[in-house]
């Protein structure tokens, strides 16, 4: 029995240290990579890349299902990004509410028979429509097939050398587009796919699709969710992106050169997670076919996103996102431990298999074991004591140095009452919130056991707010 | 085992509350400082403007704050004219202590600190720091060099434009960058570039004629005609894109030959190129294409058509099997008429 104990004591020790070790090495990468990115922008030519008439074009992919709330501030946002040649092509995936029905009305739209690509299959389209007030703004009307089924065709529907995929439930920042594209610009042929910070909106005030005051949400679980954004990409993005292996790029904002998706075979549609998907396949496929490139996470370009306010829907999200793990982990399994792929066969799909798709079973055994354990009188509680503040300390230490980093560099929370607030946040996430997600999380095994694919249903508030008083120009 | 946690413990609690201090004592700080600032700014914009717009000099000395609040705000606007009220601010900065600040920061150790001023001395558009930014063209940075390169655009400096496609045409710049910096030197920088279209690298060879397509004139339209025949792709479709710009009725005679190219992107440039030059007989051979070529090509061949004749273009859309991308284009011109 004892050494049934060691055993599991030690795997958890040697869990834990691994994990906040990397997270150690993750945190001083992104206070050096941060700091060069910020003093870079001094000097960076972003002005002289929106003026050059060589600068290419790039399609706004944006899938929407359901989304009569927040699809016209979302578009809004999109016609006003300050970028020298965009579209902007929504998918209406067979929504059931009032999607299309509100984007008529708010850009008069009107029927147009729309050549489409047709390189990767999807479902049936209905129709497309441009906008009369925006020539730059299309929508594509189609049966219902899921998120990377709208995306796909899009692309199928997209004219420009690259493409951005957003999310109905998200607004991109007059410049993010430009300052994601960047990385691109400068290296084109190398860099194939960049990513840029993703926010939390609750709270925030936003009109006609501009976040004007960033605050923060009144609602304790967005709170939560603000402090968990900042530390996944400043830490992990920041860090994977340093050693070339990112593994996903946020799918409210991603920018994707549009050969290296169609040679890929587009967004696959048999997964909940096709914006983890897609970048695995592609490290996948050039590192085999020994290419040199890059895929890179750039850490000022925002685009702000809807987090859940409720208990069900972000239990429903996270499922989802782990089941997304491990449907990916499955289908690139060949990939796992692979010394061909490099760093990223060899380091960064075996972190995702130990530590985000093994991650809560391994933390849940450690929470129901050691208490077991000590009662049992098999491990001194002073031990557990020990062991359990110094887990708690590192937690709070990487949450706090995720916020310092943001409060160094970008400090889009103005307030100082609001950074107290998140620092509070930061020490309460460990009790209670991190404990639910790991069980929500292992919910999704059950989930991939009996093959579910659905998305599930969102629930959203929108971002609220009128539109601007002055109309957009016509594109 | 257990002191050894004490420790981590004790070290981790310690950083975290260093953490906390730091994030405070900034937030008071940066409050104070931003107070300070947003009061000068307001104060010198005004005085910023009057000097941009020629209706006076700042009265009186400045503190080295107010100088350097009254430089930021210059170097904005800088971005944002061009002559006599560029002029002015580089007349302003003419022998000021921030010009011989960031002339000095050009020679730091630190590369940053050398693009930063790089970058700052071309919003500062004086004269004088052209030498120096000729120099940090070759800067063993790459990030300065091309903050050189820009900065050199922005004042025009037609000295360093044969540099500039030098280090253009061996990846020595960002291509982007270099290039919109020579489009901005304007037509000093036009011979070198001519030289350079039988470049041996393609990609170096494309560039170039796109860039003559935006400033060169006809008289490179025979360069750019030669290049429809090069071997490379890239550089057949970038010398079709630049007559469509600067292209002549010759021009157009041999655009329609390259609608037959095999390369589908070349094809494609060749059809909006004749597009824009409104060459009446390419419309059989357009309508042709938009009905039966691949997408980018019969996207490009409807479009075309429907800018060099309208009329002919809504017929072809009528008829039985006319296609997807002759439909598109016909609906679009609905929409326009």
């Amino acid at each position: 029995m004892q050494s049934i104990v060691f055993a599991l004591a030690g795997l958890t020790l040697v869990y834990f240290l691994a994990l906040n070790l990397l997270y150690l090495v993750f945190t001083l990468i992104a206070w050096r990579d941060v700091t060069r990115h910020l003093r870079r922008r001094r000097f960076e030519p972003a002005d002289e890349v929106f003026a050059s008439p060589l600068t290419p074009g790039v399609s706004v992919l944006l899938p929407a299902y359901n989304e009569e709330v927040g699809v016209v501030d979302a578009v809004r946002s999109l016609l006003a990004l300050r970028y020298p040649m965009h579209e902007v092509i929504v998918v209406n995936d067979g929504s059931k509410d009032g999607t299309l029905a509100v984007l008529q009305e708010a850009f008069d739209l009107v029927p147009v028979r729309k050549a489409l690509r047709q390189t990767i299959p999807t479902r049936a389209v209905r129709a497309a429509y441009v906008s009369r007030s925006h020539r730059n703004l299309w929508v594509v009307d189609k049966e219902n097939g899921g998120k990377a089924d709208a995306l796909n065709a899009a692309l199928s529907a997209a004219r420009h050398p690259y493409v951005c995929a957003v999310d109905g439930d998200s607004l991109i920042e007059e410049d993010a587009l430009l300052r994601v594209a960047l990385p691109v610009l400068e290296n084109p042929g190398t860099t194939v796919a960049t990513g840029g910070m993703v926010r939390i909106a609750n709270g925030c005030r936003v009109q006609g699709g501009r976040v004007l005051e960033v605050r923060l949400p009144r609602n304790h679980l967005a709170r939560l969710q603000v402090v968990e954004y900042f530390r996944a990409f400043f830490m992990g993005r920041t860090g994977w992106s340093r050693l070339n292996s990112l593994f996903i790029i946020s799918g409210a904002f991603g920018l994707f050169d549009r050969s290296v998706v169609e040679a890929v075979g587009g967004w696959w549609t048999d997964t909940a997670g096709d914006d983890l998907e897609i970048v695995v396949r592609i490290q996948r496929r050039l590192r085999e076919q020994g290419e040199e490139f890059r895929i890179e996470f750039v850490p000022d370009p925002v685009c702000w996103t809807e987090a859940p306010e409720d208990l069900k829907t972000l239990a429903r999200q996270r499922s989802r996102w782990q089941r997304a793990v491990g449907e990916t982990l499955w289908r690139h399994r060949g990939a796992i431990g692979n010394p061909r792929l490099g760093i990223f066969g060899v380091v960064a799909l075996p972190y995702v298999l130990i530590f985000e798709f093994l991650g809560p079973v391994i933390e849940l055994a450690g929470y129901v074991s050691v208490p077991v354990f000590a009662s049992l009188g098999l491990l001194s509680t002073r031990f557990l004591i020990a062991f359990l503040t110094v887990a708690l300390l590192l937690g709070t230490l990487l949450s706090i140095a995720a916020l310092a980093l943001e409060e160094f560099s970008f400090r889009r929370h103005e307030r100082g009452r609001d950074a107290a607030v998140l620092i509070a946040y930061s020490l309460l996430e460990n009790f209670g919130f991190r404990q639910l997600q790991n069980i929500w999380r292992l919910r999704a095994y059950w989930d991939l056991a009996r093959g579910k694919k659905q998305w599930g249903e969102q629930r959203r508030k929108g971002f609220g707010g009128p539109p601007p008083e002055a109309p957009l120009p016509p594109a | 085992m257990l002191q050894l946690l004490a420790v981590a413990a004790f070290v981790l609690a310690s950083s975290s509350a260093v953490f906390l201090a730091v994030l405070v004592g900034r937030r008071v700080s940066l409050a104070s400082r931003e107070v300070e600032r947003a009061e000068l700014r307001a104060r010198l914009i005004p005085v910023a403007l009057e000097l941009v717009d020629g209706e006076g000099v700042p009265s009186g000395k400045l503190s080295r704050r107010e100088e350097e609040a009254l430089a930021d705000a210059l170097g904005e606007l800088s971005k944002l004219v061009r002559g006599d009220a560029r002029a002015r601010i580089a007349g302003f900065f003419a022998g000021s202590a921030s010009l011989r600040h960031q002339l000095a920061a050009l020679s730091s150790r630190r590369s940053w600190k050398r693009a930063t001023a790089a970058s700052r001395l071309g919003d500062m558009g004086s004269p004088t720091a052209r030498p120096a930014l000729r120099d940090a063209l070759r800067d063993p940075e790459r990030d300065v060099r091309a903050a050189a390169a820009r900065s050199l655009g922005l004042v025009g400096d037609a000295e360093s434009a044969g540099e500039i496609v030098e280090q253009l045409a061996d990846g020595r710049l960002p291509r982007g960058l270099a290039a919109h910096a020579l489009l901005q030197i304007g037509p000093a920088a036009l011979p070198r570039l001519r030289e350079l279209t039988g470049h041996p690298d393609e990609h170096v060879r494309a560039v170039v004629l796109k860039l003559l397509g935006h400033a060169g004139d006809s008289s490179d339209a025979a360069r750019a005609e030669q290049a429809l025949v090069d071997p490379a792709a890239g550089v057949r479709a970038a010398a079709a894109e630049a007559l469509g710009r600067i292209g002549t009725a010759a021009s157009a005679r041999r655009l329609r030959v390259a609608l037959g190219d095999r390369i589908g992107f070349v094809a494609a440039a060749a059809a909006e190129a004749l597009g824009q030059l409104v060459d009446r007989e390419a419309g059989p051979a357009l309508a042709a294409l938009a009905r039966g070529g691949g997408y980018d090509v019969a996207r490009a061949a409807a479009q075309a058509l429907g800018r060099i004749d309208p009329d002919g273009l809504r017929r072809t859309a009528a008829l039985d099997g006319a296609g997807p991308h002759l439909s598109e284009a016909a609906d679009l011109l609905a929409l326009d008429a």
